[in-house]
């Protein structure tokens, strides 16, 4: 069997051997230790501490050893049909990713009708959600050098997916699983494509020499083919059958991820600053928009409001979309009570094709709700 | 009689005036005002709780907190939320925790499509890929395998990343509450894998949700078979909703987002999966143009909890003696020592470490400080743990990492303590 060479190390022997290694740094007040950073003769994949079992205790706690490494047969088995209706993930080689095809023409009708509230003109972002592009992918790369440090008001990197994402598997199997965010797993594989390759125009990516314009058609062939502009730009490596072992050498070395390791007794107690620092406090009054506001004190609060209210509901879970349109009062409203509240009221209870969530995305009762629509079509609570 | 009772109570306050004049004297400054001895009413009235019926032990029953505690709450703010606070972060008000537990209604909440409610009776677990025998598990098939109970925490690694170009929240509970500890109880995933036989090429197993995001992440065998574990239970009860009822996955001292909530799909590869949050987020940029990706766990770390900007010293007074107190974590191990700076960090003293010192567990420190009113200080805390990790200066961690990593800022925090005793968020740095 495949396990002997993948167990923890459970013989005292062995552990204590090891243990030698990380001695010298450790020790000092309250160590319950008996940790190593080394376990089956290798770094830890993490740079930390691990806790083999041994003697039935990990650590500090007490384990049945046994009863962890038995075998127990629980379960069973799934069919074919089961896994194949879970497992579609997709990954950077393909694997999992269906035939299909969808044009950029057709990408931006999709991404105009369900995608354009939170995503943005063009992708542009806004409402809190993310952009999609910022512009041309591979100009943008080169911004991922941008560091603020020394320039607060320089310009930053730009990570959006074009600059940033190391594989365009993410982007499709993203929108197929998880978008659109209201009302997820309702694209088609094509109407996937189609966005893809609208992400992809908006981004100025090129494929195969051939620029991906408004007349593009992405299928799995052309998708296969897409150089992600900051493919090689992540650290360490986990591709290929050495990952685990060049992210484990990586994590070995601290200065790799901003880490210092030193000895208890030799941590600085006197004389540990250089003159160079000052006190930075916090400008312009930092953040301060906490939902709800700090407050310590144990005082009553006041009587629990028993009506809803139609405004905070709107600013929570309406604004993000109807700010822009159809917002409160606006004079969009009256092409569609000109048809009667009742029909209002129901595409607003019920959710439209147009992309508005049933109640908004909320649990209201219908007659709580009707209250928030009354309150978007007049501006006014009663 | 009344009015030699009055004259004698006229002798004591004479006596009680003399005698404060006196300390005044001695010590120079006011310790006994006038005020201090009038009458106590919550003393000298009846309590209106303590003459009438209290609740029926039929009320509440599920309990919840005094109606007096209504301010120890999440919180969260539009900076750090997508649109309708369904891809969203609401922190834990670390100011008022005591010891190292979190309550359930408290622990820090973070979804990417919302908090999802499983229907327990229609929750299935499906474990499959590179394994000898592919299962699926119902949530009470899964209970069925002996369990295993541990004390850890789980922290956002974008916890302080607000603050990379300098402070932003004068608020202990937004610089450092984007994590809480509990005490989980699930079972070990490698107890599962020994019946189910993980063939010798996987490397990789991908952890999938099964909220309307379908947040999965990859994560290395070798954590998988070392301390990863699937847990159903959270303080002693079911998982909550926002953690991820009715199972999630825990990676002791690993980044949260790694500890995949709403679960229902383990896949193990050759391969890793390259998924949205571990590409697109959770990587941390560096000033060379490369961003660390599988930044797993969360480095020693530390912050002053008393006092903070929420709860300061403003009402203590001149000589008053009062603990300092913190939390320290690490997720690459046991916290071995915490020193603390009363000077920004020119010069630490050691603390002494409180209660249960757990690995990859918040652990409480304590300095008892004698309060001299007026003073300014710069409260600084510096952990170390036994990986031999130590929490670097903020020059030193941004000298590797610059300013636009967003994630894993594990920096020495400080607070100023001004001459009214107000304290405020401030950083040391150059």
């Amino acid at each position: 069997m495949f396990k002997l060479d993948r167990k923890l190390l459970t013989t005292a022997s062995a552990a204590a051997a090891l243990a030698i290694i990380t001695a010298g740094c450790m020790g000092g007040s309250g160590s319950t230790s008996t940790g190593t950073t080394i376990k089956d003769g290798k770094a830890t994949i993490d740079g930390g501490t691990t806790y083999p079992v041994m003697n039935n205790k990990t650590g500090p706690y007490y384990v049945n050893a046994e009863a962890i490494s038995m075998k127990i047969n629980n379960g069973r088995v799934p069919t074919a049909n089961e896994l194949a209706a879970w497992d579609k993930d997709v990954m950077p080689d393909g694997t999992g990713l269906p035939e299909g095809s969808g044009s950029v023409e057709d990408g931006e009708e999709i991404y105009e009708a369900q995608c354009v509230s939170c995503h943005g003109d063009f992708g542009s972002g806004g409402g809190g959600y993310p952009s999609l592009s910022k512009g041309n992918a591979v100009d943008l790369q080169k911004t991922l050098t941008n560091n603020r440090w020394k320039d607060p008001e320089a310009d930053g990197p730009t990570r959006v997916f074009g600059s940033y994402w190391p594989k365009l598997s993410t982007l499709w199997w993203y929108i197929k699983d998880g978008m659109p965010h209201p009302k997820s797993k309702t694209l088609t594989n094509d109407e996937t494509y189609a966005l893809t390759a609208y992400i992809l125009n908006i981004n100025e990516f090129e494929i195969d020499g051939v620029e991906v314009d408004d007349e593009y058609v992405l299928d799995r062939e052309k998708f296969l083919k897409v150089k992600m502009p900051n493919e090689a730009g992540f650290e360490p490596n986990i591709d290929g059958p050495n990952a685990l072992n060049d992210v484990r050498t990586f994590y070995a070395n601290p200065t790799n991820f901003g880490a210092i390791k030193v000895k208890v007794s030799e941590r600085c107690m006197t004389n540990c600053q250089n003159d160079t620092v000052s006190v930075r406090r916090i400008a312009n009054g930092g953040i301060k928009d906490f939902l709800p506001p700090i407050d310590s004190t144990r005082s009553l609060p006041k009587e629990e409001k028993v009506a809803i209210n139609p405004v905070e509901i709107y600013e929570n879970n309406c604004a993000v979309c109807h700010s822009g349109f159809l917002s409160p009062a606006s004079a969009e409203w009256a092409g569609y009570t000109a048809k009667g509240m009742d029909k209002v009221y129901a595409s607003a209870i019920h959710g439209t094709e147009g992309g508005m969530p049933a109640k908004g995305g909320t649990t209201l009762s219908d007659a709580d709700f009707k209250t928030v629509v009354d309150y978007l079509v007049t501006g006014k609570t009663k | 009689m009344d009015n030699k009772k009055s004259n004698q109570e006229i002798d004591r306050r004479d006596f009680f005036k003399k005698a404060a004049m006196s300390v005044t004297a001695i010590a120079g400054t006011s310790l006994i005002s006038s005020n201090a001895r009038a009458d106590d009413p919550a003393i000298m009235h009846h309590v209106p709780w303590g003459q009438v019926w209290g609740d029926p032990v039929t009320k509440n029953r599920y309990g919840v907190p005094s109606k007096y505690e209504h301010n120890v709450l999440r919180r969260n703010t539009k900076l750090l939320a997508s649109g309708n606070f369904r891809a969203s972060i609401a922190v834990t008000p670390i100011q008022e925790s005591m010891g190292i537990i979190t309550p359930n209604g408290l622990f820090f909440s973070r979804s990417h499509g919302g908090v999802a409610h499983v229907d327990p009776a229609e929750f299935r677990l499906m474990i499959h890929g590179l394994v000898e025998k592919p299962i699926v598990l119902t949530l009470e098939q899964l209970k069925r395998y002996p369990s295993v109970t541990r004390t850890h925490f789980i922290e956002c690694p974008a916890n302080g990343g607000q603050e990379w170009r300098g402070p932003q929240f004068n608020s202990v509970q937004f610089a450092k509450g984007f994590m809480s500890c509990a005490e989980w109880t699930g079972v070990y995933l490698k107890t599962i894998l020994e019946d189910l036989g993980l063939k010798p090429e996987a490397q990789w197993m991908l952890a999938e949700g099964s909220d309307n995001s379908e947040m999965g992440r990859t994560i290395p065998i070798d954590k998988v078979l070392d301390d990863a574990m699937i847990v159903w239970g959270q303080n002693g009860e079911a998982l909550r909703p926002e953690q991820g009822y009715p199972v999630r996955i825990l990676l002791p001292g690993w980044e949260g987002n790694l500890c995949v909530k709403w679960l229902k799909r383990l896949e193990f590869a050759a391969e890793p999966w390259y998924c949205k949050e571990e590409t697109s987020k959770y990587t941390a940029l560096k000033p060379t143009g490369k961003a660390i990706q599988h930044f797993y766990a969360n480095e020693v770390n530390s912050t002053v909890t008393s006092p903070s900007p929420e709860i300061d010293w403003s009402t203590l007074k001149d000589g008053d003696l009062i603990e300092i107190e913190g939390l320290a974590w690490s997720g690459m191990g046991t916290i071995t020592n915490v020193d603390l700076s009363l000077d920004g960090g020119k010069s630490y003293v050691e603390t002494k470490l409180k209660g249960l010192v757990l690995p990859k567990s918040w652990t409480r420190w304590s300095y008892m400080h004698t309060y001299t009113k007026g003073d300014t200080l710069l409260l600084t805390s510096r952990a170390m743990d036994d990986a031999g990790y130590i929490q670097p200066t903020i020059d030193q961690e941004v000298g590797v990492m610059g300013v636009e990593s967003v994630y894993h800022r594990n920096a020495v925090e400080t607070w100023e303590v001004n001459a009214k005793g107000e304290v405020n968020h401030v950083q040391i740095r150059s």
